[in-house]
């Protein structure tokens, strides 16, 4: 969209309102005289002491509609929905894009993380036990051979009791891509055993190194993030949920319910979270399966979460309840859910997604914190949380720094999900 | 006001040279054979700092100190120590005689009135002790004749053998069969002033003076500075603290062989941390020696330390009979595993079907020993026969033995079916550490070619006792024996069903604690056989007898894989200060029988400087 065309938009609504019905006439009439459509000066004769004009007539059939036509572009803008609105709106807005982008790709690996990972998350290599990550290599000895990696020769070292890897740079290991490696159940259903890139028999291959049971761990980031990320959906699903039902009634009904609702927020809201949810993970029986616990968890963290969203979705409410429309639809009988939820709601969706996206990765940290203070998930399910409860120790800091990796990706996420919330947030109101 | 004050200063120093100068170790010390220990004579003085997790961490310097009436020398060996001598007639009659002119920290004379006071007034007191006097004291059921001689003389006689009678008093948690009894009258309704007493309750905010008695004489757990001590060091910080300053004992009863008074190290700070960062403490050179709290695994991070933080670290192998074992529950509630574990045969399978050798080198850096769960080498009791018992990995074996067990169909997928149909997936209960997880993972991968399924559910130690008891688990992981070091005048009970704690066999250990109100009598002969021969091992009279016993229930223990073990001989990172000396550097690192520390006589280190 151009300048121009911005404020050729813009002109006639203005004028629109600030002329009456009759001096429309004149001006539409004076719009057709003048092509270009530009009015010059205070009068509308022409100034006495300049050549006279050029007599012109317009051999078009006189159309009385002329000037409400638009030109294709300004028919885009003026029939766009508001979505489309938003969305050219979010476009200017080029790192929530790439955000998005970002989020995007995460979120369509959880679909074929096992695919993605070069290993099972939980194979074990015990020759390869905390090997630091390792490079990979185009060029052998200056001649391009493709991706490969050298193989690696371990020693013990009694001494630090460490296991110690020097790269043995004699042996290329070629890598292959779709290929077969180990065998994986799809979603727990399909088995399968497709893998895009694998290394040969037995060599070994950790892009991001290895644990202490010799475990990959750029697989078990991979296929981590199945839980981490969606764990955040979930969440700020079961907070929507409340948050605008709760929210909605109590801005809605106002009087007592709006008091009652409020103050719980209130305590809720004053209540220091980590130890509430530290309380209500420990209620979970510990015979549940890490399944159960997972959604436990879920719940815990959306359960928590809804008291501020419920605050919004009221004092909208509160001021969209004294609109026409809404009484409008009370006279025709409608109910207060119809109402609520027909109405009033879509008034500020786009608010409500924008702060859904900015509480995501609360969620998302909440998982990490309690899985990281060994109270949320276990193994043998990993996310992200587990993987850095297991490198908490002074041990990984000093000797196996890399097992601290998995702290990125969380570090990313939480970036890319507060960008995005930015960038929607301002879309959200496409003609400010 | 200032004049006063130095005054003040001046008769606190004369006070303490006063008292000084009066502190010295008995007329008859005990002079330690460094020659046979290989230490060195070393000199007095200094401060050390340790690293503990909490408060209650101050009874591991009772136990580092090992000061006992009598104690385990470097042999194994119940030798005096705090008694002058000990007469034990057939493990029957027992006559203590103490050092002369041997005195309580304090400086008050330690006699037998301080065995009288602790037996007349304090065990037969039922206000005291409802529970009456220590199962080790009773023999038969019955309670010793106690026979005052002379001041330095005491008898403790029974009609049948008590062989527990020693050990208990030389325990890592000794039995206390004596107390300051001049200092704990003030606080003895016998003794006290009724007002006094009365008053004292009122202050200290107690419900009555039993309450008031022990929380002043408390020997094990050393949190009362006033209370006299015969220890090697003695508290003088008042709890709650996060610093516990220890000063030697001016009385203390062991001199070193040129005569000098033991210990050497005339300050102990013990310092309260939380238990996560004691390795990082540890690891900068903020302790002089310390173990507890430390992993195998911190140990390349301790030795990366060990140049700049001025220590050094040595490796201990842990006197556990295994690492980890895992517990068949052969008193499962439901049917089929009960029935299933009471087999011997599927027990044996289990334990053919676990590669140790890769458990080894995965997480003991293969430093540890693929064994059962029984004794360890370095004790007098250890056979290759028991040490080996189905611990080879052996596949084939294992799925004969299966087959013949009536396991023999299999599902789809290759797991085993019970004989009643179901999937033979066993759900390994375990409260314990990363360690253990990562031991179950390894394991759940062998069992795969056994086609047994297991499955790790972690859970936490309350909930998995009530869970065992109440046959709910079906296995769970303990560690192995804790005597792993057994003489065979230690309590073999660990081989014994007696404590609803134990995972294999709840309700038959609650049978025998609860004199058959609870819990079920034994079915299996073995097990039956075993009980019998720890019943008799009470009653043994010699030390021959005892070992035969001994032999005995651990042939039937490890044939018979009531426990599975995996790998003994675990190492225990040790953090030793460059300045400290006659630290062994090879030891071995169990709260029984060598107390830690204790077994290498901390008072006989010393700070080179």
């Amino acid at each position: 969209m151009t300048a121009s065309d911005k404020t050729s938009a813009d002109a006639p609504l203005a004028m629109a309102e600030t002329i009456t019905a009759e001096e429309q006439v004149a001006l539409e009439r004076m719009k057709a005289a003048y092509a270009d459509g530009s009015i010059q000066g205070e009068s509308s004769l022409p100034p006495p002491d300049t050549e006279t004009l050029p007599h012109f007539v317009s051999e078009a059939p006189f159309d009385l509609r002329s000037v409400e036509k638009l030109t294709p572009e300004q028919e885009k803008i003026y029939f766009a929905s508001q979505l489309t609105l938003m969305w050219w709106k979010f476009r200017q807005h080029k790192v929530a894009v790439w955000s998005g982008v970002f989020l995007l790709i995460l979120y369509g690996s959880i679909f074929i993380s096992e695919f993605l990972s070069p290993w099972n998350y939980q194979t074990r290599h015990s020759q390869h036990i905390y090997m630091p990550p390792q490079g990979v290599h185009l060029f052998h000895e200056g001649e391009f051979i493709g991706p490969f990696v050298y193989d690696v020769k371990r020693k013990l070292n009694l001494e630090t009791m460490q296991r110690e890897y020097t790269v043995d740079e004699t042996k290329p290991l070629k890598l292959s891509f779709f290929c077969s490696g180990d065998p994986y159940n799809w979603f727990g259903l399909i088995p399968a055993n497709n893998h895009l890139v694998c290394a040969p028999k037995g060599a070994p291959f950790y892009l991001l190194g290895t644990d202490r049971l010799g475990r990959d761990l750029l697989s078990r980031i991979l296929q981590g993030a199945r839980i981490s990320l969606t764990i955040g959906l979930i969440g700020i699903s079961v907070s929507f949920l409340l948050g605008i039902v709760i929210g909605g009634a109590a801005g809605y009904y106002g009087g007592w319910v709006d008091m009652v609702v409020q103050r719980v927020i209130e305590v809720l809201q004053s209540i220091p979270t980590i130890p509430l949810w530290l309380t209500l993970s420990a209620i979970m029986p510990a015979s549940w399966s890490p399944i159960l616990i997972y959604f436990g968890i879920t719940i815990i963290l959306g359960l928590l979460d809804w008291t501020g969203l419920a605050r919004a979705v009221r004092s909208k409410l509160l001021s969209l309840r004294e609109e026409d429309y809404v009484l409008a639809a009370q006279l025709i009988g409608a109910n207060p859910a119809r109402i609520i939820g027909r109405h009033l709601i879509p008034g500020f969706m786009s608010h409500l997604i924008a702060s859904a996206t900015i509480t995501i990765p609360t969620m998302i940290l909440g998982e990490t914190a309690l899985s990281f203070l060994g109270l949320g998930l276990r193994e043998p399910i990993t996310s992200w949380g587990v993987l850095l409860n297991e490198a908490q120790s002074i041990n990984v800091v000093a000797v196996f720094p890399w097992l601290m990796l998995p702290v990125v990706p969380v570090i990313f996420v939480i970036i890319a999900f507060n960008f995005l919330g930015d960038g929607l947030r301002d879309a959200a109101d496409p003609y400010k | 006001m200032k004049t006063l004050a130095t005054a003040l200063i001046g008769s606190i120093a004369l006070a303490y040279s006063f008292s000084a100068a009066h502190a010295e170790p008995p007329e008859e010390a005990r002079m330690l054979d460094f020659a046979s220990m290989e230490k060195i004579i070393g000199k007095k003085g200094g401060a050390i700092d340790i690293l503990m997790a909490k408060a209650k961490d101050v009874r591991q310097m009772t136990v580092y100190s090992n000061a006992r009436l009598v104690h385990y020398d470097q042999t194994f060996t119940l030798v005096p120590d705090i008694l002058a001598e000990v007469k034990n007639e057939g493990n029957k009659v027992f006559t203590l005689r103490l050092r002369r002119g041997h005195n309580w920290s304090d400086g008050t004379p330690f006699t037998t009135e301080d065995f009288r006071y602790w037996w007349e007034d304090v065990a037969n007191n039922e206000e005291l002790e409802p529970g009456g006097i220590p199962r080790e004291m009773m023999s038969d059921g019955k309670p010793p004749k106690v026979e005052i001689i002379d001041s330095h003389t005491i008898r403790y006689s029974w009609d049948s053998v008590n062989p527990l009678f020693l050990t208990a008093l030389a325990g890592a948690r000794p039995m206390y069969i004596y107390m300051p009894a001049h200092y704990m009258k003030q606080w003895h309704s016998k003794y006290a002033d009724a007002d006094t007493l009365a008053a004292k309750i009122e202050s200290e905010n107690v419900q009555n003076w039993t309450s008031l008695h022990k929380r002043f004489g408390r020997q094990y757990r050393p949190e009362n500075p006033d209370l006299p001590t015969l220890q090697p060091w003695m508290t003088t910080t008042k709890l709650p603290s996060e610093r516990i300053v220890f000063k030697a004992n001016p009385h203390f009863h062991r001199v070193d062989p040129n005569g000098t008074q033991l210990p050497y190290i005339q300050t102990v700070n013990m310092n309260i941390a939380s238990k996560d960062i004691i390795a990082a403490k540890a690891g900068t050179g903020e302790t002089a020696m310390q173990g507890r709290y430390l992993r195998f695994d911190n140990y390349a991070f301790l030795k990366q330390g060990a140049e700049t933080g001025g220590f050094d670290v040595y490796l201990w192998p842990t006197g556990k009979g295994s690492e980890m074992v895992l517990l068949p529950n052969l008193n499962a509630a439901d049917k089929g595993f009960r029935e299933a574990f009471q087999d011997v045969r599927v027990r044996r399978a289990l334990s053919l079907g676990i590669d140790r050798n890769e458990i080894n080198e995965t997480i003991f850096f293969g430093l540890g020993r693929p064994s059962a769960n029984s004794v360890l080498p370095s004790s007098p009791l250890f056979t290759d026969a028991h040490a080996n018992a189905w611990a080879e990995l052996d596949v084939g074996k294992a799925n004969t033995l299966l087959d013949e067990a009536g396991f023999d169909k299999k599902s789809a997928d290759g797991t085993r079916l019970m004989p009643d149909g179901r999937e033979f997936e066993i759900i390994v209960e375990t409260e314990g550490d990363s360690q253990d997880t990562d031991i179950l993972q390894l394991i759940a991968d062998h069992w795969k070619s056994i086609g047994v399924k297991l499955f790790i559910k972690p859970s936490q130690r309350d909930i998995l006792r009530g869970r065992v008891a109440n046959g709910e688990a079906v296995m769970t992981t303990w560690e192995g024996l804790n005597r792993g070091l057994a003489t065979p005048d230690m309590n073999p009970e660990e081989l014994a069903p007696v404590s609803p704690v134990q995972g294999q066999w709840p309700a038959w250990g609650a049978h025998y604690e609860t004199n058959g109100t609870s819990g079920e009598a034994i079915t299996l002969p073995d097990v039956k056989r075993i009980a019998e021969l720890y019943a008799s091992w009470k009653s043994a009279e010699t030390y021959q007898a005892q070992a035969a016993i001994w032999q005995e229930m651990l042939t039937l223990f490890t044939d018979n894989v009531y426990s599975i073990g995996t790998v003994s001989g675990g190492l225990q990172p040790i953090v030793v200060s460059n300045a400290l000396r006659n630290v062994p550097r090879e030891g071995i690192w169990s709260f029984e029988p060598t107390l830690y520390f204790g077994h290498y006589l901390p008072d006989t280190f010393w700070l080179d400087e």
